[in-house]
């Protein structure tokens, strides 16, 4: 795994000088879909090199950033992995309300450094309370995610959240407001930002490459909401097997259901279940914020129409949400138009475009949306103090973004949102959705 | 920049209280009321509580308020409550300040600083003299919430306490208080709070954020203060230095934060320059450009890796140098910024090094120039094609790959005539293929006359070039080819028209000197690519009917003497959706050695519908002789499965 580990960084790191063009595919007249392997990268990162923040060759304890995971079920294994790979973290406790996923996440840790080291923490206040972690992967339900993010922050700690961050348009602002005060690093779990592809895609729209940007295109993965629900009861197990009450946390009370641990399955947006929107949205709608140079805004106006989502942002451009029409180029495609060009792609990486030359220099081709590079920008900001390409900033306007999209769903109509005042025009049902009161004794 | 979201819901309060309700809400309301005021579940009323959020007005409050000391209850009501403006709600969480403990007070405590409550900060001020550390943190950060004068005189005096873990908890209230008063423009007081906190015996977490806050809240004058962070060994206090840095605006806290790229250590210069590059002031940039060229490599690296965020020309030229020093490292970062640097004044000083260039930067900018999409660098492309240095020809070659037209084949053409280097011979094929593909017939004219070259090899470029150009004179060069004098000559047209592009009706042609190879062919190789090329022709075809697709498989299947070609004609078959496919691969599974192919074809056509003339008998016959034929387990369930939903 280092190895390829390696080897994929190295792509992006290193990319070859030498130009290589698009092979002829047999449909090129209607657009070009190429399948390069190599050559240099637009979006090259953009914060300093390992070398320059002491990863080459040997790390030595001090310059080592010590781990700690919250929450880390399956989608957290894959990420701790690759924190793991890294050589300069020390992942040190695994905390988790649950005793087997604590126990086989210390398992997995121990195996890596081969020694019996990694820490079982049953309440993450006790984890953050350690002066030795630097940072923490978070990994939790969405239901906790911005709580436990914004905990870390004010305990000192540097953060790498899964998404979605947010479970509203005011956890998003305060989680923005948490992290510029405690001057902390936060990566938001959207590591696309980091993919060569989508970069790149981004890049072509951002520097005008694709002429005046008109729409851009996200996949939602299905765009319904509901209101969170109250299971019905079932036997609460003993706290040593589940901690129901933390694994509530935040969310407003009810009695234990099994299948509300699966944390996908509740209070993913606020006062409605997010649905693909959000879940999906802080990805693709992420990407298209970007795209835009929206990275400081959101849309100003949602709209459900034709079993899609119309946005429109102040300048102009048209934020699309839609389920079909894709060209097949795996799951969380975006698409990007300008009134010359336009580019898709999605995560198997192939890139599509108006015209191969758009394609020159898009860099390796890297499919199934690794989070090697995106874990990898975070280390490096942790150590430069630098921003991170998810940064609660850009988190916060791509989550508004998602939960605003929401908001006209749930609604069944037209919302208008002011940016500057974080608030919709005139309309009082929409503004009511923008938060939700946290479970006693939690707060942000 | 400070506190632009923590108006937030006092803009909410205001804007809900000037709306008027609609009628319908009303009606939504006395009904969600009668819920909370039955004996429903209290999952029931949990959901109405959510609704009531929406809904709700004063006339909600008297059945939410009891709420609030129901342990199952309380949190559903407080999402309501929050929600809801105007005085009544307030006063519900004020009354349960003396009538909740523990949790419960504390949510109360958290939902009056949510909504700012003015009228709750005495209330709240006992509460940070409560025995619970808890209660006294909940307080205080409501406090600070809340903020104003008297907030901030309360937070202050708590404060100077002498119990550690109330100071601890009292100092998050005090960061808030200040931000606060920071946005309301009242920097004076600010700074004493923001002062108050960073000197208090409290967590180094909020000193740091209390120190931010009081560089912020002296603006320029908190110049001295910044740099003193700045300059601290303490790696925590150079963190929130950093991060100030971005923040505190102005050109002097720019010039002040350049002028300290000179003082400060290798390491902590680059992370200065991250903090500069956000800025993205110009201002320092003179600063910026030395150290890009005379830094420690590890730093020129970084910078040069930054430069595109000033947005400046005079960027250009030492990008570009460095690019052209030699150095990988620098080489690769210097690119790839120039590539990111927006504007066609770019462009334009890029094209304007060109002319004068050689060498290694000649290179460079002919890369970025594809980089770039710069097209006024075409027309000196060809002559750098022949240039001396072979960096120069390489790029050149690729860059006309991705720039070039039809206006430059009959150039690579000539090129290819004259050079005898394979290097060359094979970037300029990529070239002129690259081109050919984008320009179709119109590069026929210099590439028909490559195709008769009296040089093998450059016959065979031809070949390739007339794949991408595509089309009925193109397709005609290359049968033509399959005669041509020299073996490997044909060898390579056979396997051109094998893979022949065939998604335009124009290339349908193809089809026929392909079947004329698979029966005829004067070689079993030229048979076997015959055959595979006129398979996947029709298997690829938008233009041919299932009954038309059927009818070409079956006039090749007796040439087909391989069982890997028969394999492939099943494949086919396997993706013509109709009745009459289906019998041909019953029979084809009649052999041992492609029965389990053909099941599997059979089976997965089961499975899809519309089949066109399938009718139940045809269906069970073919289904049944998969169950007889197929030693796969899962085919012959899949086969099974398939017959029961049948009868």
């Amino acid at each position: 795994m280092k190895n390829m580990t390696d080897k994929l960084r190295n792509h992006l790191h290193e990319p070859k000088t030498d130009l290589v063009h698009a092979t002829v595919p047999l449909d090129r007249r209607r657009f070009l879909k190429t399948a390069i392997q190599a050559g240099a990268i637009l979006a090259a990162p953009q914060v300093v090199r390992g070398a320059v923040v002491g990863r080459d060759g040997g790390v030595a304890p001090s310059e080592r950033i010590v781990l700690g995971g919250i929450g880390i079920g399956s989608r957290g294994r894959y990420v701790l992995s690759c924190f793991l790979h890294e050589p300069d973290v020390q992942f040190v406790a695994v905390c988790d309300v649950r005793p087997a996923r604590r126990e086989s996440v210390k398992k997995m840790v121990d195996g890596q450094y081969n020694n019996l080291d990694c820490g079982m923490i049953h309440d993450m206040r006790e984890l953050l309370a350690r002066t030795d972690v630097d940072a923490v992967l978070i990994a939790t339900g969405p239901n906790w995610h911005a709580t436990a993010a914004t905990m870390a922050a004010k305990a000192g700690k540097d953060v790498y959240c899964e998404k979605p961050c947010t479970k509203n348009i005011a956890q998003s602002l305060l989680l923005r407001d948490v992290f510029r005060r405690t001057g902390r690093v936060f990566q938001a779990g959207t590591q696309r930002r980091s993919l060569p592809n989508f970069m790149f895609a981004v890049d072509l729209a951002r520097f005008g490459k694709l002429g005046k940007l008109q729409t851009v295109h996200a996949h939602p993965g299905g765009l319904g909401t509901s209101m969170s629900g109250w299971l019905p009861a079932e036997p609460e197990p003993a706290k040593d097997v589940v901690d129901w009450n933390l694994y509530l946390g935040p969310t407003a009370w009810r009695p234990f259901n099994k299948r509300l641990l699966d944390g996908f399955n509740f209070e993913k947006g606020g006062g409605m279940t997010g649905g693909g929107c959000l879940e999906w949205g802080s990805h693709c709608v992420d990407l298209c914020q970007w795209a835009n140079n929206a990275d400081d805004t959101a849309p100003v106006e949602y709209e459900p129409k034709d079993g899609q989502l119309h946005a429109r942002y102040a300048n102009g451009v048209k934020l699309i949400m839609r389920n079909e029409g894709w060209l097949k180029m795996g799951s969380c495609p975006v698409r990007f138009e300008g009134d010359t060009d336009w580019v898709e792609t999605g995560d198997n990486a192939d890139m599509a475009a108006s015209s191969d030359a758009l394609l020159v220099g898009r860099g390796a081709k890297i499919a199934g949306y690794p989070a090697d590079f995106h874990v990898r920008n975070f280390l490096d900001c942790v150590k430069t103090r630098g921003q991170t390409r998810a940064n609660a900033d850009v988190a916060c306007q791509a989550h508004i973004a998602c939960h605003a999209a929401n908001i006209a769903l749930f609604l069944g109509r037209k919302v208008h949102y002011e940016p500057k005042k974080n608030e919709f025009i005139g309309d009082e049902e929409a503004n009511r959705l923008r938060s939700e009161a946290m479970r006693e004794p939690w707060r942000i | 920049m400070v506190g632009a979201a923590i108006s937030f819901f006092a803009i909410t309060q205001a804007s809900l209280a000037a709306d008027s309700k609609p009628a319908s809400s009303a009606e939504k309301q006395k009904k969600l009321i009668a819920v909370l005021q039955s004996d429903a579940p209290s999952a029931d009323k949990a959901i109405t509580c959510k609704n009531l959020a929406i809904y709700g007005d004063k006339d909600a409050v008297p059945s939410l308020a009891p709420l609030l000391a129901d342990t199952n209850l309380a949190s559903w009501a407080r999402i309501a409550l929050e929600a809801i403006p105007g005085p009544a709600a307030d006063e519900a969480l004020r009354g349960a300040l003396s009538q909740v403990k523990g949790n419960l007070l504390i949510g109360a405590i958290n939902s009056i600083g949510v909504r700012r409550d003015p009228k709750a900060v005495d209330a709240l001020a006992e509460k940070l003299k409560d025995g619970d550390v808890e209660i006294v943190a909940a307080a205080a950060v409501a406090l600070g919430n809340i903020g104003g004068a008297p907030a901030a005189k309360i937070l202050n005096q708590a404060l100077a306490g002498s119990r550690n873990e109330i100071r601890a908890v009292v100092a998050e209230g005090g960061v808030l208080c200040a931000e606060r008063l920071l946005a309301d423009g009242k920097f004076a007081e600010a700074t004493q709070l923001y002062d108050a906190v960073r000197r208090a015996d409290v967590p180094k977490q909020r000193q740091l954020e209390a120190t931010r806050g009081a560089i912020l809240a002296r603006r320029s004058e908190g110049i001295p203060l910044l740099l003193e962070q700045l300059r601290a060994g303490d790696k925590a206090v150079f963190g929130i230095a950093l991060r100030t840095a971005r923040e505190l605006p102005g050109r002097d806290v720019t010039e002040a934060l350049g002028t300290e790229l000179d003082r400060t250590t290798p390491e902590r210069q680059v992370m200065l320059l991250l903090a500069l590059a956000d800025r993205g002031d110009a201002a320092v940039l003179p600063k910026v450009l030395q150290v890009a060229q005379h830094g420690s490599k590890p730093t020129r690296v970084a910078t040069l890796g930054l430069l595109d965020r000033f947005g400046d020309l005079s960027s250009v030229p030492v990008l570009l140098n460095a690019a052209a020093e030699g150095d990988a490292d620098l080489t690769r970062t210097a690119k790839a910024t120039l590539t990111r640097m927006e504007g066609r004044a770019v462009d334009t000083a890029l094209l304007a090094r060109l002319p004068q260039a050689s060498g290694k930067l000649r290179q460079v900018i002919i890369e970025l120039a594809a980089l770039r999409r710069i097209e006024g660098a075409v027309p000196a492309l060809v002559p750098s094609a022949e240039d001396a240095d072979a960096g120069v020809r390489r790029a050149a070659l690729d860059t006309l790959s991705v720039l070039g037209s039809d206006q430059q084949a009959g150039d690579l053409v000539r090129l290819l005539s004259k050079t005898r280097n394979s290097e060359d011979r094979d970037g300029i094929e990529k070239a002129l293929t690259a081109i050919c593909g984008r320009s179709g017939s119109r590069c026929l004219q210099p590439v028909l006359p490559l195709a008769r070259n009296s040089d093998n090899g450059l016959r065979k470029i031809a070949l390739h070039a007339l794949a991408a150009i595509g089309g009925p004179d193109a397709l005609a060069a290359v049968k033509a080819a399959v005669e041509d004098r020299d073996e490997s000559v044909q060898d390579e047209a056979v396997g051109t028209l094998a893979t022949w592009p065939n998604n335009w009706p124009d290339d349908s042609g193809v089809a026929e000197p392909l079947l004329s190879l698979a029966k005829t062919g004067k070689k079993q190789s030229y048979r076997v690519q015959g055959s595979r090329g006129y398979l996947l022709y029709v298997q690829e075809s938008k233009k041919l009917s299932n009954s038309e697709k059927l009818t070409a498989v079956n006039g090749l299947l007796p040439s087909l003497k391989q069982a890997q070609e028969k394999r492939l004609a099943i494949a086919t078959l396997g993706a013509i959706p109709s009745a009459g496919a289906v019998e041909v691969l019953v029979g084809l599974a009649g052999d041992p050695a492609l029965a389990e192919e053909a099941c599997l074809a059979i089976v997965n056509l089961a499975i899809a519908k519309n089949l066109e003339g399938a009718t139940r008998e045809s269906w069970q016959k073919a289904l049944q002789t998969v169950v007889e034929k197929s030693k796969n387990d899962a085919t012959r369930k899949k086969a099974g499965d398939a017959l029961k939903r049948i009868e």
